[in-house]
């Protein structure tokens, strides 16, 4: 217990760990968890209790069974509702991501410039 | 009768705030603000009286609150809707108005209560020109109001029924809790701004101003924190679709304040030991009160669309022009301390304490910048390209919550912070047997869970957090030591605890819908649950669907909450059956005769994320008992 060896030990099991992913959401989940419900007020269709949302589920879900590809499930829901149905925008609207990124390490060079005395 | 009194009181409680502003005499001031906080406690009490007795010929209450409604739910129609919460609003005001006078108050000058009294004029004034609670009927429905009037004397009617309150809200008690917490934390964030900027008016040269901010800072952040836990448990005991946190607009604007006030209680630790960061310091109190006002627009304007959004046409404008006032004085007061600002020492070490500090401030900042973005892009994005676009948890999930994990990994490094300089080696040394037993209890974890990236680093990274900061205060507490120390050590283990909640439930929970009849049986993970009939309980205010279900043990009951007088949908209720490591949670979404459909969800780590919670809204505990 107070060897510095065990320690690597435990570090390295339980980074095998965290590589052995196993993943049980499947493809219905993972959109459901994605639409939105456009009755509902900001609620994923997974999580909304409504009949509005019970139906698009049905539609969903044969969509699968049917074995269309994630690009076809997209294009048919944008296409009803338009984008705002779907809430992953991350992979399709990158912006999203890196305008943060962006405010957040022109704050970071202000910041440090500002606090830190020069050499 | 109400009505009248009511517009002529706030018409009074008005010119008092004029009065404030005009005087000099100390003894005049002191008067007039206790009369302020006396006529806020009346124009509270006179509303609760008038929901209490039904009084319809007031639109507000004709229009939120019903002869039904039981009393509970009649006391927290007072801000069960925009214009009495900004009742509430008002009175939290001027209550702290009044505790920062009597404690904080500067002794050679006014200027501070003048600029409290200038942000308290500026909502009262609201109540008057724009929207009142105390708005007289002049043309009644059926049910609710349809024209008021913001005069008093006024020939009013009444009409026959109150509307009664939103389903939502009028479906468990802790509606009654919430809201007034979360308006303590966030209206107490006006405190440190009128302390800091009334100092700097007054050209302070010392870093005194940041102490009182921060002391003043407290308050308010305990009950942020606090308000929005119950938020959470509200969202998962109510709303019954499951979840704690939505990411939801109005959410995030409650987490932006709470963001930047954490890092401000950490900053304002790195200016008293050295004078530095005095620039940074305002920055934070300034933007701790402006979120407070953003977050009021946001959630009252109605440009957003939330679960807790109400809106009302002119509020937005008002807010607004609130918003430019305050953020201008903010500028001013800055620049024409440009001097001293330059003058605040520059730290010359980056790592050893201070550097926790800054990077503690960086994270939270930066968090603070995500929630803002991901809140405000929307808006954004419909402006400039006309579509609309749906900002998702994954936003969210993705940004915000690696900085919020570097934040637990920072947390374990607190308990040495109290000494100058820090050894990392001799840290590790000192608590290597915790560190390994933690790091080997979380791999038995581990081994119950579906096992990804983020849960094990997090679940490590969180035990070990725990470990150590438990060993700490069973060794240390008793010692020597100051107690926001020990509020920060409390709070620390806290969000060690809510980490592990948070990262069970978002990486393991599912959820299935099954469609049963009564008296039939389901299996669902491994438990064997039973459905009885269906009860019908007509209550005056709503009619409840209770579907009694057994898990074999004990029996709870889910059920459909449909309310009279509303054009919303049923409410369902859920049954939760409660574990410390997942929960059953199961509630209706129809019933078709004797068929009910039924989502069943099994929630993980819901308990440990209140068990978290609860630890850190304890954290104020070590300073009641080391101030002794």
């Amino acid at each position: 217990m107070k060897s510095k060896k065990f320690s690597l030990i435990l570090i390295i099991i339980l980074i095998f760990l965290s590589f052995y992913k196993i993943s049980n959401e499947s493809r219905f989940e993972k959109w459901s968890k994605i639409l939105l419900c456009p009755v509902c007020q900001g609620e994923v269709i997974y999580d909304s209790p409504s009949e509005y949302a019970s139906d698009m589920k049905d539609i969903l879900q044969e969509q699968i069974k049917t074995g269309y590809t994630d690009e076809q499930i997209y294009n048919f829901w944008v296409t009803r509702y338009g984008e705002r149905i779907v809430t992953d925008n991350i992979a399709r609207n990158f912006e999203i991501i890196l305008i943060p990124i962006a405010i957040i390490s022109i704050f970071i060079i202000i910041f440090l410039r500002k606090i830190y005395a020069k050499k | 009768m109400i009505s009248s009194i009511g517009i002529l009181t706030s018409w009074l409680l008005f010119l008092l705030l004029a009065l404030v502003f005009i005087t000099n005499n100390l003894l005049k001031i002191n008067i007039y603000v206790r009369l302020i906080v006396f006529l806020n406690v009346c124009l509270f009490l006179l509303l609760e009286i008038g929901l209490f007795f039904d009084d319809f010929t007031v639109s507000y209450i004709s229009n939120y609150s019903a002869s039904t409604t039981p009393p509970l739910y009649k006391f927290a129609s007072l801000w069960g809707a925009l214009d009495g919460s900004i009742l509430l609003w008002n009175l939290t005001l001027s209550l702290f108005m009044y505790f920062y006078l009597k404690n904080f108050k500067i002794n050679t000058s006014n200027v501070d209560i003048k600029i409290y009294s200038s942000i308290l004029f500026f909502f009262v004034g609201y109540t008057i020109f724009s929207s009142s609670p105390f708005a007289g009927c002049i043309e009644a429905n059926e049910i609710g109001c349809n024209l008021s009037t913001l005069l008093p004397f006024q020939d009013l009617v009444s009409s026959q029924i109150g509307r009664g309150p939103n389903p939502l809200l009028q479906n468990h008690p802790l509606m009654a809790i919430h809201p007034p917490f979360l308006y303590i934390g966030y209206v107490g964030m006006s405190a440190p701004f009128v302390a800091s900027v009334s100092r700097l008016v007054l050209k302070e040269t010392s870093s005194e101003w940041v102490n009182v901010a921060q002391k003043l800072t407290f308050i308010p952040w305990l009950f942020l924190t606090i308000g929005i836990s119950l938020g959470a448990v509200w969202s998962y005991e109510v709303l019954g679709w499951g979840g704690y946190w939505a990411w939801d607009p109005v959410e995030n604007v409650s987490f932006i304040p709470w963001l930047l006030s954490t890092a401000f209680l950490h900053s304002a630790k790195v200016t008293k030991h050295n004078n530095s960061l005095l620039n940074w310091n305002y920055v934070l109190v300034g933007l701790m009160f402006l979120s407070t006002l953003f977050g009021t627009f946001i959630t009252r304007s109605g440009v957003l669309i939330s679960v807790h959004a109400f809106s009302n046409g002119t509020i937005g404008t008002y807010l607004l022009i609130g918003m430019l006032i305050f953020s201008l004085l903010f500028l001013y007061i800055g620049s024409i301390n440009r001097r001293y600002f330059i003058s605040s020492e520059k730290l010359k070490n980056k790592f050893g304490r201070s550097g926790f500090f800054i990077a503690n401030n960086i994270l939270l900042f930066s968090s603070a910048i995500v929630v803002f973005i991901g809140t405000i892009y929307p808006l954004f994005y419909e402006t400039i390209f006309s579509r609309q676009i749906t900002i998702g948890r994954n936003y969210f999930d993705v940004l915000v919550g690696p900085i919020l994990l570097l934040l637990i990994f920072l947390m374990i490094f607190s308990i040495k912070l109290s000494i100058k300089n820090i050894n990392l080696k001799k840290l590790y040394e000192d608590n290597i047997i915790f560190i390994n037993s933690s790091l080997l209890i979380s791999i038995i974890f581990l081994m119950l869970f579906n096992r990804s990236f983020n849960l094990v680093v997090t679940i490590s990274i969180s035990f070990i957090l725990i470990s150590l900061i438990t060993l700490n205060i069973i060794k240390n507490f008793n010692k020597k030591g100051n107690s926001s120390y020990w509020a920060g050590q409390i709070a620390h283990l806290g969000l060690g605890v809510l980490a592990i909640g948070i990262i069970l439930n978002f990486t393991q929970s599912f959820s299935q819908e099954i469609e049963i009849n009564s008296f039939d049986n389901f299996i669902f993970s491994e438990n064997n649950y039973q459905i009885y009939d269906i009860v019908q309980e007509n209550l005056p205010e709503k009619t409840e669907l209770k579907l009694p279900i057994s898990n074999g043990k004990i029996t709870k009951f889910t059920s459909l909450n449909i309310f009279n007088n509303s054009s919303q949908q049923a409410i369902s209720s859920p049954a939760i059956f409660r574990n410390l490591i997942k929960d059953s949670y199961i509630s209706i979404k129809s019933i078709n005769n004797n068929t009910f459909k039924l989502i069943v969800r099994e929630n993980f780590g819901i308990s440990i994320i209140w068990i978290g919670l609860f630890i850190t809204s304890t954290s104020f505990l070590p300073k009641l008992k080391l101030r002794k």
